[in-house]
């Protein structure tokens, strides 16, 4: 059973300020998804690159994808509602996303201990399978395992702060049970849904003593043709001399009629 | 020097509207303790596109389920009237982009999309298939040159559903028997 967890200190990631410019079909851009963890931690307000991009942020809550420039960005946290002056966030970093690439970006552990945990997403899936990972936010819970409840464990030794690698399955619903190593269930996941085609991250979030799950969705899959579509029947001299008609035509008609030729056919 | 109407008129076309601003705010998952949050995930239902229609620029168009041409590249209605949605992509109302292509010219003068170029941000875009009506509202366009066009982010995954109309425009290239630039419009659901 694989269980690579994600280095916290390889920080990348970061987020920004949406659609920086008109390029965002030219490839350059970065998806970043950011999670608030931190169960004491206040409500927050996330600014990139000094500006406010995400405001008022609860405990649990996720931003769904934001489209972000590739590069290094300044991501600076702050209580809700505090006056933003550089340099004085509960917690800062920059974080580096690639083009192409999708990441989460978690605020994870005690408010006195905040830290970013950040992973990068997958964006693909067999077609006709399911693929989850899980994540260990919970600062004060030990390592667990995810596994079918009197079955084998899919992700074994899962620990704070980390999130797994991902496992592609069968889709299909599974009895699945957050547990100890020694097997004590800690959190029943029975008749879990995975649907074909699509990839769950799913997070251990809270306190040891009121663990919960939370669940988010990473991609559906559906194809993509190899080339843009090619989208007019004419050339310029077909359309040219389409003109020259239809121009004539109105000219004859206004001239009957006094109607005022519209400025697209009088180029 | 021929006049070329369409490759005037997508010269300087393009706009991208300030996405967040103000600053998004988040609400809490709601996930009754007792219930499977992983069930509880609701992810959107899309629907089979039939019609698309846009008032800002007149059209009202049938819209044809289509997959790709032989050599992988979307494929297109051969009647100048009507529209594709790439079938094998995202549905409509679904996240992720939903895609819908027309042709710009025919030979007998203007096409289905001949004022796609026209499209303003917050323009409306409707989408029906039987009584269920999706509308979603331009927030980008851009016209990108056919080789720098990013397929896979074009018709890709979005958290949210989106829709997005493609024609061509640009200069026509007498080699390849194309126009050298596609206009790509970006839209957003505005309603559930």
């Amino acid at each position: 059973m694989k269980k690579v967890f994600v280095s916290m200190s390889v920080a990348m990631v970061l987020v920004l300020s949406l659609l920086a410019s008109g390029v965002m079909a030219a490839g350059d851009m970065a998806k970043v998804r950011v999670v608030h963890a931190s169960p004491d931690a206040p409500a927050v307000d996330v600014y990139v690159n000094g500006e406010l991009t995400l405001e008022d942020v609860p405990f649990k809550a996720d931003s769904g994808y934001l489209d972000v420039p590739a590069g290094t960005h300044n991501v600076e946290v702050f209580a809700a509602g505090s006056e933003y002056a550089e340099g004085s966030a509960v917690l800062q970093a920059d974080l580096t996303v690639e083009a192409g690439k999708a990441y989460t970006v978690a605020a994870a552990n005690t408010v006195d201990s905040l830290e970013f945990v950040v992973a990068e997403d997958s964006m693909s899936v067999t077609e006709g399978k399911t693929k989850i990972r899980v994540g260990h936010l919970s600062p004060d819970a030990p390592a667990v395992d995810v596994g079918l409840i009197g079955g084998d464990a899919v992700f074994s030794g899962a620990e704070f702060p980390g999130i797994t690698d991902y496992m592609e399955l069968d889709a299909g619903t599974y009895d699945l049970e957050i547990r100890m190593p020694d097997g004590t269930q800690v959190l029943p996941l029975e008749g879990t849904e995975l649907k074909a085609d699509t990839v769950y991250s799913v997070f251990a979030v809270n306190t040891a003593d009121s663990l919960e799950v939370l669940a988010l969705v990473d991609y559906e899959g559906a194809a993509s043709p190899d080339g843009m579509p090619t989208t007019g029947l004419g050339t310029p001299e077909q359309n040219q001399m389409n003109w020259v008609l239809v121009a004539g035509a109105l000219a004859i008609v206004a001239a009957g009629s006094g109607v005022f030729l519209r400025k697209r056919f009088q180029n | 020097m021929q006049e070329d109407e369409v490759s005037e008129r997508t010269e300087d076309v393009g706009f991208t509207t300030k996405q967040p601003q103000p600053a998004k705010t988040l609400e809490m998952t709601k996930t009754a303790p007792a219930e499977n949050p992983i069930n509880a995930l609701s992810l959107n239902q899309g629907i089979q596109p039939e019609t698309l229609s846009i008032p800002a620029i007149g059209i009202d168009a049938e819209v044809l389920p289509l997959g790709t041409e032989k050599d992988g590249r979307m494929a297109v209605p051969k009647t100048p009237d009507e529209v594709s949605w790439f079938e094998p992509g995202y549905l409509p109302g679904e996240n992720g982009r939903a895609v819908i292509a027309g042709h710009v010219d025919a030979v007998a003068g203007p096409a289905i999309f001949w004022d796609l170029a026209d499209l303003k941000a917050g323009d409306e875009i409707m989408v029906a298939s039987g009584e269920k009506e999706l509308k979603f509202k331009v927030y980008a366009m851009e016209s990108v040159e056919l080789d720098l066009a990013d397929v896979k982010g074009i018709f890709g995954y979005r958290s949210t559903p989106e829709l997005v109309l493609i024609t061509c425009s640009g200069k026509f290239d007498y080699e390849r028997g194309t126009r050298e630039e596609r206009l790509v419009v970006y839209a957003e659901l505005i309603n559930p």
